[in-house]
């Protein structure tokens, strides 16, 4: 089957048979390897990109299914010439990653949350939560969640 | 800080923004030209005779099924020999099953198509006839003995018949998956003119995976070139290939095409070795005043069906480590490892580590409850003061500084708040040490003309941090900016020898190298600068600015520039014996009396990991490491069925913490520096997965009053413990 | 770990999605987060996969004027987490679904597909058993409707023959003042709960209490209703509804899980 897609902002046409995952699609198919798969059973969160601006894992879904639709990957997060978006520095401030093979799945999920959530105020316990659907087994958490929380708006009120 | 303001500095990552970017190369993403995909068929039963393996004709996108009839000659799997143990090397794990299966999950053939998917098909159509026999799964029960150690020195017995005090404990670890965000994998290829066959492999280190698939594949070396791109992450998981990594080596050579397998999660959780899986029953000789005399102890490890290179290693590491941060002047230490009709077990963050510290740290509680003392108190009774130290099982520990992290645990801890209605709280603290260093690694250094300086290091990062904390070590060395310096690993055609990234070591031994390397480019930039200024070598200074004498300056650059003697380089490579980081760690917890539930309330984390390069880094492998031991704690187990068949097959029978299932955490450091190697560092990669898990063990213990309840803590297991602890005697409550 | 082969339909209309479905070994396919892990190991193989996510006459969420909540099977578990009219009128969906995943497998996942699951860990057919939904039904024999008994069967087993689709749910108003609870007790956040309660009340009027790990399917708790609307202590009630459950610490658990609901409902 042949399917069109948008992903971050260039279509891109392939065929493709019914049982291709949307995250193979993307990565061998599209070529866009900063997508990783981690447990291709919906648990872990690493292949999480967004659907017309929504987070969902790549792997429970068909390539078939995002004919037509427009996806984002981690690929489209820095600004011209590769710079850092205020997230990814804040990753890196932050020390955010160590083996870095969640991190595409953490940033998508996160950069949606901040967009969803600007203008109201994020606490460490729901940034926690809203983070749980992704899982890293290097960090502790603890430098993602600051990470997030330095780039929230408004800033986290002083506790 | 030092003077030149490069080491003890918080620098970020430079591996960052590449990450960040999604620009990396994991395994994976690797594709040659013609590559086909394997897949595997494996074992359903635990314990079985192979009567039967028929293959399927005109399936679509096959190639080629091999078992291992079809891959002749190889060998079996090396298997290290930890000092004066005793290794059945004939039980070493075969690349493809030989005739039996000692484990579900084992791999029995390689399917090689097309694509992945079209493998998949295959192999669900290779029909193989087992016999299926009964599974040993208790290492209690099992008869087959794969390794033994002993250590004994010291009067055990009449340290014993003297004892005021005779105090034994029956401790158990379960069997935990390492569980990496990536998988395990390779891609493999011959070039028949060169006869070379290269491996890009997902593997902690170059050095360890060559040497194994030299030994399996039975051909020289130097015709193997390993390449190990971005690793998502290893544990200890990736430091012996995969049996399925040999197949496709030998596969490629069959069929002359180049073969990807990339481990999916479901064979990772149940085919990639496991860690911990070891019980053991101790009993503490103490005097009326509650020094410790002596220690036995019979430890024993549930080493799977097969032993892998590395599966004796952790339970003679436990073994080694018992006496922990204890003066015990006598000890009769035993440890046999056994087969069991499970995948193999080897090192996982920490490697015999803290299972040694779990089960000393609960056997000193449990003293101190018998002998109705304060368990800081036995604890301070018995700390070694005096450096270096050989312990009662032969270890030479070379610094540390016991009381002062205990101290400091305890400040950071602060008392313990009274129990919420309807809870139960406890507190727990624990010490640790933690054997890193050893052996040798290599490092060579080179200023290009371009003015940069690149230095190869024969330690390979997953995830670490070694490009960052190699530069600053240079930079530091060299008084040049980390900026100037880049870091190169990783290729077995261009890396230096080494032995390989484990055990917290990296830092020791090859940053050391890094480091006398450097020192060996400025010796050379010195011998250089006397020429040019035309004084005697003596008479040259070095500073950031470059070597100066009374007649001038050269500044590296000019050094760089002035290609007619030809580039600057030099190497060196570090060998030194054990360091031994050490630590306290110390956590409060609440039970809910009705269910049972564990909530640990807060951790704390007091690691001594010598002098340290990057204070950003360390804390991040601190926390991280903390965290895996709160999962082995809370919710990590692999466990099997009465037909020995894995019981977990995805991430939601085997659950890793979330994010927001994690306490607040806080961590400071003492640093004692080592004497043994030129940095005064020791290791910081498993500290926290090492001592955290004694401190909240200790701290649910606490809570039952004295019942010791085995990992990881489930609120049904600590329901039924508060159920006992209730009918024994009523209201008992915790506290410290 | 990938999907056995198989054929893909995508139809344009609820008939022809139906047709489809009739011709035997073909299933539907929802939001796929719990199908398509299924099909990625292997654990099913159907011949045909018949995908509703282009039939937008099954998405949506409707106020009926019977003051019933009508939800088509094909909403997303986000948008029934987001609508203010659930929240208003139902709000223990709302706290069932804000433990259902997480945002990213919510953003797909769909009502319709986690009722048809009938996974004996999910929250939503404990919170609909709470509600006394009603099922939708249709196939090409025409359409039924099931209450929440019949339709959550067993571990896995929902109330649908071959051909069957579950077309939307029918959520009934509750009284006025009905206030709602739902705990759980999982061993990660965000993951299948080993035990939970859902508890509806309105004092003198209604009440309605549903266990989640008390057996192959949601379980209402009859006789721990029946207290509570007789004014019966929050100790008692939760005693009641323990009562049900035959393990014991799994029963201690959803005792403690119940109190922990009641209280939420009658403070």
């Amino acid at each position: 089957m042949r399917i069109s897609v948008t992903i971050n902002g260039t279509s891109f046409s392939d065929e493709v048979e019914p049982r291709t995952l949307l995250s193979d699609f993307i990565r061998h198919q599209a070529g866009l390897t900063g997508t990783h798969v981690g447990c291709e059973h919906g648990a872990c969160g690493a292949c999480t990109i967004q659907l017309d601006g929504q987070p969902v894992r790549s792997c429970l879904m068909l390539a078939v299914q995002a004919s037509g639709r427009s996806l984002r990957t981690v690929e489209d997060l820095a600004g011209p010439n590769g710079r850092l978006s205020a997230l990814q520095q804040a990753f890196t401030d932050h020390h955010a990653l160590q083996c870095g093979f969640c991190t595409a799945g953490f940033l998508m999920s996160a950069d949606a949350l901040l967009r969803d959530r600007a203008g109201t105020h994020l606490t460490e316990a729901e940034v926690r939560r809203e983070l749980a659907g992704n899982l890293c087994r290097c960090t502790g958490y603890e430098g993602i969640v600051a990470a997030v929380l330095s780039v929230a708006d408004p800033p986290l009120a002083a506790e | 800080m030092t003077a030149s303001g490069t080491i003890g500095v918080g620098l970020t990552r430079r591996e960052d923004a590449r990450i960040l970017r999604g620009e990396t190369r994991y395994l994976d993403d690797i594709v040659r030209p013609g590559m086909l995909h394997a897949a595997f068929v494996r074992s359903p039963h635990a314990a079985a005779t192979i009567a039967a393996l028929r293959v399927p004709v005109g399936v679509e996108g096959l190639v080629a099924v091999l078992s291992s009839a079809d891959l002749g000659g190889l060998a079996r799997f090396p298997v290290t020999e930890p000092p004066g143990s005793q290794i059945e090397a004939a039980e070493a794990h075969p690349v493809l099953a030989d005739g039996e299966v000692r484990y579900a999950g084992q791999p029995v053939a390689m399917v090689l198509a097309a694509s992945r998917a079209l493998a998949e098909d295959a192999a669900e159509r290779v029909d193989v006839e087992y016999e299926v026999h009964e599974p040993i799964l208790s290492p209690r029960e099992s008869e087959h003995v794969m390794m033994r150690w002993s250590a004994r020195r010291g009067d055990v017995d009449a340290a014993f018949a003297e004892a005021a005090h005779i105090v034994s404990g029956s401790y158990a670890l379960a069997r935990l998956i390492a569980a990496p965000m990536e998988t395990r994998g390779v891609v493999a290829e011959h070039d028949p003119e060169l006869d070379m066959l290269t491996l890009w492999c997902s593997a902690q280190d170059i050095h360890r995976p060559l040497a194994q698939l030299a030994h399996i594949l039975r051909r020289p070396p130097e015709s193997l070139r390993l390449i190990v791109p971005d690793v998502g992450g290893a544990f200890g998981s990736k430091g012996v290939i995969a049996p399925e990594v040999a197949a496709v080596a030998a596969g490629t050579l069959a069929v002359g095409a180049p073969v990807k397998w990339t481990e999916d999660r479901l064979e990772n959780l149940i085919g990639a070795y496991q860690g911990r899986g070891m019980e053991a029953d101790l009993e503490l000789a103490l005097d009326a005043r509650g020094r410790m005399l002596a220690l036995r102890a019979r430890l024993r490890a549930d080493l799977g069906g097969y032993l892998l290179t590395t599966t004796p290693i952790p339970p003679h590491t436990a073994g080694t480590l018992l006496p922990g941060c204890y003066d015990i002047p006598a000890a009769d230490v035993q440890v046999l490892g056994t087969r069991t009709n499970k995948v193999p077990t080897g090192p996982y963050r920490g490697a015999g580590r803290p299972d040694a510290a779990y089960m000393i740290e609960s056997l000193v509680d449990a003293a101190a409850r018998a002998l109705d003392v304060d368990r800081v108190a036995l604890r301070r009774r018995n700390l070694i003061r005096g450096f270096p130290h050989r312990t009662a099982t032969g270890l030479d520990y070379d610094s540390g500084d016991f009381e002062r992290c205990l101290d400091r645990a305890l400040d950071l801890l602060g008392p313990v708040a009274p129990a919420e209605p309807g809870e139960v709280r406890g507190q727990g603290v624990a010490l640790y040490v933690e054997r890193s260093g050893g052996a040798w690694e290599s490092a060579e250094i080179r200023l290009d003309p371009d003015g940069r300086f690149r230095v190869a290091s024969s330690a390979n990062p997953h995830g670490q941090g070694h490009e960052t904390t190699f530069a600053q070590i240079a930079a530091e060395r060299l008084l040049v900016s980390p900026d100037a310096i880049e870091l190169q690993f990783g290729d077995s055609a261009t890396s230096p020898a080494g032995v390989g990234t484990f055990g917290s070591r990296s830092v020791a031994q090859a940053g050391s190298a890094v480091a006398m390397a450097a020192d060996a480019l400025v010796a050379c930039g010195r011998d250089r600068a006397a020429q040019v200024l035309g004084v005697q070598t003596d008479r040259i200074t070095h500073a950031a600015s470059g070597f100066s004498a009374s007649t001038g300056t050269v500044s590296w650059d000019s050094l760089a520039k002035s290609t007619s003697l030809g580039p600057l380089r030099a190497e060196a490579r570090f060998q030194s014996a054990n360091v031994f980081s050490s630590g306290a760690h110390g956590a409060t917890v609440s039970i809910d009396r009705r269910t049972g539930a564990l909530r640990v309330d807060r951790l704390v984390a007091v690691d001594d990991a010598g002098i340290v390069i990057n204070p950003l880094l360390v804390h991040g492998q601190v926390i991280g490491g903390t965290v895996q031991a709160l999962g082995e704690c809370l919710t990590e187990e692999a466990v099997y069925d009465e037909a020995g068949r894995p019981g977990a097959r995805s991430f939601l029978d085997y659950s890793l913490l979330t994010a927001a299932d994690v306490p607040p955490i806080t961590t400071a450091e003492v640093a004692t520096p080592t004497p043994l190697n030129p940095l005064g560092a020791k290791g910081a990669g498993e500290g926290g997965a090492v001592g955290a898990l004694p401190a909240i063990a200790n701290a649910v213990a606490d809570a039952l009053g004295g019942v010791v309840v085995t990992p990881p803590f489930t609120a049904e297991k600590l329901w039924r413990a508060l159920q006992e602890q209730s009918l024994r005697a009523r209201g008992g409550e915790g506290s410290s | 770990m990938k999907p056995a082969p198989f054929r893909y339909a995508a139809p344009d209309s609820l008939a022809a999605a139906l047709d489809l479905l009739a011709g035997g070994n073909a299933r539907p396919l929802a939001g796929g987060q719990s199908l398509i892990p299924m099909l990625n190991l292997r654990l099913v193989r159907p011949g045909l996969l018949v995908d509703l996510n282009p039939l937008e006459e099954l998405a949506g969420i409707e106020l009926r004027e019977d003051g019933a909540l009508c939800i088509g099977a094909m909403t997303r578990q986000a948008h029934l987490l987001a609508s203010a009219v659930a929240a208003a009128g139902w709000p223990l969906l709302c706290q069932a679904l804000s433990n259902v995943g997480h945002a990213a497998t919510r953003n797909r996942g769909t009502v319709g597909g986690s009722a048809a699951h009938a996974d004996p860990a999910a929250q939503l057919p404990v919170a609909l058993t709470a509600l006394d939904a009603r099922f939708h039904v249709r196939s090409i024999a025409g359409e039924r409707m099931l209450p929440a008994a019949d339709f959550f069967r067993g571990r896995g087993v929902a109330g649908l023959a071959p051909g069957d689709l579950l077309v939307a749910v029918e959520v009934p108003p509750t009284p006025r003042g009905t206030a709602a609870a739902f705990v759980e007790h999982a061993k990660t956040h965000g993951g299948f709960p080993t035990a939970g309660v859902a508890v509806l009340h309105a004092p003198a009027r209604h009440s309605a209490i549903a266990l989640l790990g008390a057996g192959p399917a949601p379980v209402r708790a009859t006789a721990a209703e029946h207290a509570l609307s007789g004014g019966a202590s929050v100790d008692e009630v939760a005693s009641l509804a323990a009562a049900v459950v035959g393990d014991d610490h799994r029963r201690a658990v959803i005792g403690a899980l119940a109190r922990r609901a009641l209280e939420g409902v009658t403070t």
